[in-house]
């Protein structure tokens, strides 16, 4: 019976003396969850995020997402997480609208939530932007208008319609053309690449058939001006054509080497990365972004903070960067 | 059926009926008549669509959804179902891009090719192993695999592009059967590949009509307990059907990135339900025992012009997706009641 006792006593001490060291060493989980794993875009968002974990030592950072991008994958990879009890979520959402409720769940939990590429997200707290979609898009714009010699039909592409991002930049790229290039023409606006450069193509084909006279293509989804490209190419259009668009530096090499993409903008997704950790951790502390904020991140270092659609805010960077082939080789991803 | 069939055929001059009659026992003239509809009402709209690069452009396009297509059919006539084949497809294509790059750059494409068509056989008769043996539905196995299968390529094969093929690879998806100029000045290509695809379609079509395979697979299909019965060893059908789905998946695999010049791990995977629906529009009835070549051909051809059409018909980009849905929905219906009276 006594040796009994000593043994439960024992074990109860034991359990307390792991509880204690287990709070003592506890560590605030951030967890980034992305559209796709794997893909070099969000490769690069990775080292951003693990280079956070890395600097804070009270925190533990990990990335994860589904393996293809369906947003019914992504809320189950988000619901598993919340069931997990993660202290704070930073979320690049397929489709905001499908997220609304998870998002809430985990916010009356307790759980931190920023998002990215996600202005219209109602249930945030943050939504950080690398930078005003609309002016994205109208810079794409413009140079896609230089290179056309501001004249001549145009058309844009989406990944999807339902990527809230992608629209404004489409949107932002007609606005700006038809407020300062009257002579170019938009046809058949945001066409559906399904982020697939196979479909890209075959779209970008139809396009040219269907308007001989086209000039300018704005892409939208990075994997649309390697479909584009590859079109142009093949039909010996390219230099002929111009081709702007969002596109990752590493993919459109080939492209941008002969010609059949003019140029690509992007952001830096690390430093994405490395913003929505760095937002999180604030919230965690108990602070929020102010307007003119330094987040100590290039391209983050006076953000404009805005009331969002819903309870929370939305937080601008001017972290854009442009390439062509003169200067894509200093951008390893 | 055969007996519906030929009693309708009896009285197919009876005013009425006629159409019920010749589309029942020819399903794939319907599709034929949805082609050529599609054509004349696109081409109305639009006269740019009357242009022989078009025809390219759908060939070329039909090259890949064929080969899986084919596969499917005579898994369809077997009386099963394969969701799996575009991840054994993907998995040869990166997982063996990856390896020549990596170990041999310079080997010869038939080599290449030839491996994609072991490793995808080797995968699809697992399949049909696995079939037979659990006793399951293959479309809960193939499902299984699926996910297994691109599971294991992105976590264990990689996940990065390869923006450069092996340069064999490279120069079959550049040789050019024909190509021309157009009066724009641009250049369209009819490209070799599409003799993979008819190559593959003669085979197949051997092989369901002038075989005893095609006799055990259509047997299969109408019934296993029969078939079983009247002495076809199932299991070798079973693995034989699944094998030869695999068998196209590594080719189409290896023909479609060598055509579109670059190798991605998040390629094909999504797409099997337009090959899945462009059988079923080319006639094979998903319950098991039908379908022919020349139909799984025309349905693929189907499929694929409605989706390269909708740009050019003037369908707004936010509207393309339900008029495909309900292009596929009506037909499909129609194929569902036809024969029945």
């Amino acid at each position: 019976m006594n040796r009994k006792l000593i043994c439960s006593a024992l074990a109860l001490a034991f359990l307390g003396a792991a509880g204690t060291l287990y709070a003592q060493g506890k560590q605030q989980t951030i967890t980034t969850v992305v559209k796709i794993t794997g893909i070099a875009w969000f490769d690069r968002m990775e080292a951003g995020v693990k280079e956070f974990g890395t600097q804070n030592a009270g925190i533990k950072t990990e990335q994860t997402g589904p393996g293809q991008a369906d947003a019914a994958q992504q809320l189950r990879v988000i619901e598993d997480l919340i069931a997990k009890k993660v202290d704070a979520l930073a979320v690049v959402p397929i489709d905001p609208a499908a997220l609304e409720p998870v998002f809430k769940k985990a916010m009356s939990r307790g759980i931190k939530v920023v998002t990215h590429e996600a202005d219209n997200q109602k249930n945030t707290m943050v939504d950080v932007e690398a930078f005003e979609n609309a002016a994205y898009g109208a810079r794409i714009n413009d140079r896609l208008a230089k290179c056309m010699g501001e004249a001549g039909k145009w058309t844009s592409f989406v990944g999807s319609l339902g990527m809230q991002s992608h629209v404004q930049w489409a949107e932002g790229g007609a606005a700006n053309a038809a407020k300062k290039y009257p002579k170019m023409q938009l046809v058949d606006a945001k066409t559906e690449s399904n982020n697939d450069a196979t479909k890209a193509y075959e779209k970008a084909k139809e396009l040219l058939r269907k308007h001989p006279d086209i000039k300018g293509f704005q892409g939208g989804s990075s994997v649309d001006v390697l479909g584009i490209g590859r079109a142009l190419e093949e039909a010996g259009l390219q230099g002929k054509v111009c081709v702007f668009g969002t596109g990752l530096p590493s993919e459109t090499a080939k492209y941008l080497e002969s010609g059949a993409i003019n140029g690509i903008a992007f952001w830096d997704p690390k430093d994405a990365g490395l913003a929505m950790n760095k937002i999180a951790k604030l919230l965690l502390d108990g602070k929020t972004v102010t307007d003119g904020m330094d987040l100590g991140i290039k391209g983050y270092d006076k953000v404009k903070v805005t009331k969002g659609p819903g309870g929370g805010i939305v937080v601008k960077g001017q972290a854009w960067v442009d390439a062509d082939k003169s200067n894509y080789k200093q951008y390893p991803f | 059926m055969n007996a519906v069939a030929s009693a309708l055929k009896g009285g197919s001059h009876m005013a009425g009926v006629p159409h019920r009659g010749f589309f029942a026992r020819h399903p794939e003239s319907f599709t034929l008549v949805l082609i050529v509809a599609v054509s004349v009402i696109v081409g109305s709209i639009n006269p740019n669509f009357f242009e022989l690069s078009t025809v390219f452009d759908i060939l070329r396009s039909s090259t890949v959804t064929g080969l899986f297509a084919l596969g499917v059919l005579i898994v369809l006539a077997a009386g099963g179902i394969d969701v799996s084949f575009t991840a054994i497809a993907v998995l040869c294509m990166y997982a063996i891009t990856k390896a020549v790059l990596g170990y041999w750059p310079e080997a010869p494409f038939i080599v290449i090719i030839v491996s994609g068509a072991i490793i995808g056989t080797l995968l699809g008769a697992c399949n049909g192993y696995m079939v037979h043996r659990l006793k399951a539905p293959s479309l809960i196995v193939t499902i299984g695999t699926q996910y297994l299968l691109r599971g294991f390529l992105l976590t264990f094969v990689g996940t990065l592009f390869f923006m450069v093929i092996p340069q064999s690879m490279d120069n079959f998806g550049r040789i050019a059967l024909f190509n021309y100029r157009s009066a724009t000045g641009a250049t369209a290509i009819l490209p070799a590949s599409v003799l993979v695809l008819a190559l593959a379609a003669a085979v197949t079509w051997f092989l369901l009509n002038r075989t005893l395979m095609g006799r055990a697979i259509y047997a299969m299909g109408g019934s296993l307990a029969i078939a079983e019965r009247l002495g076809y060893n199932v299991r070798v059908v079973h693995v034989f059907a699944f094998g030869y789905v695999g068998l196209l998946a590594g080719i189409g695999g290896i023909v479609h990135a060598s055509t579109i010049r670059l190798a991605s791990p998040f390629d094909l995977v999504g797409t099997e339900l337009d090959v899945i629906a462009a059988v079923i529009l080319g006639g094979a009835r998903i319950t098991g025992g039908t379908g022919t070549v020349s139909g799984t051909l025309l349905g693929v051809i189907l499929v694929t012009l409605i989706n390269n059409v909708m740009i050019l018909a003037g369908v707004p980009s936010t509207w393309q997706k339900v008029v495909i849905g309900a292009f596929i929905l009506l037909a499909g219906a129609v194929f569902a009641t036809r024969g029945k009276k």
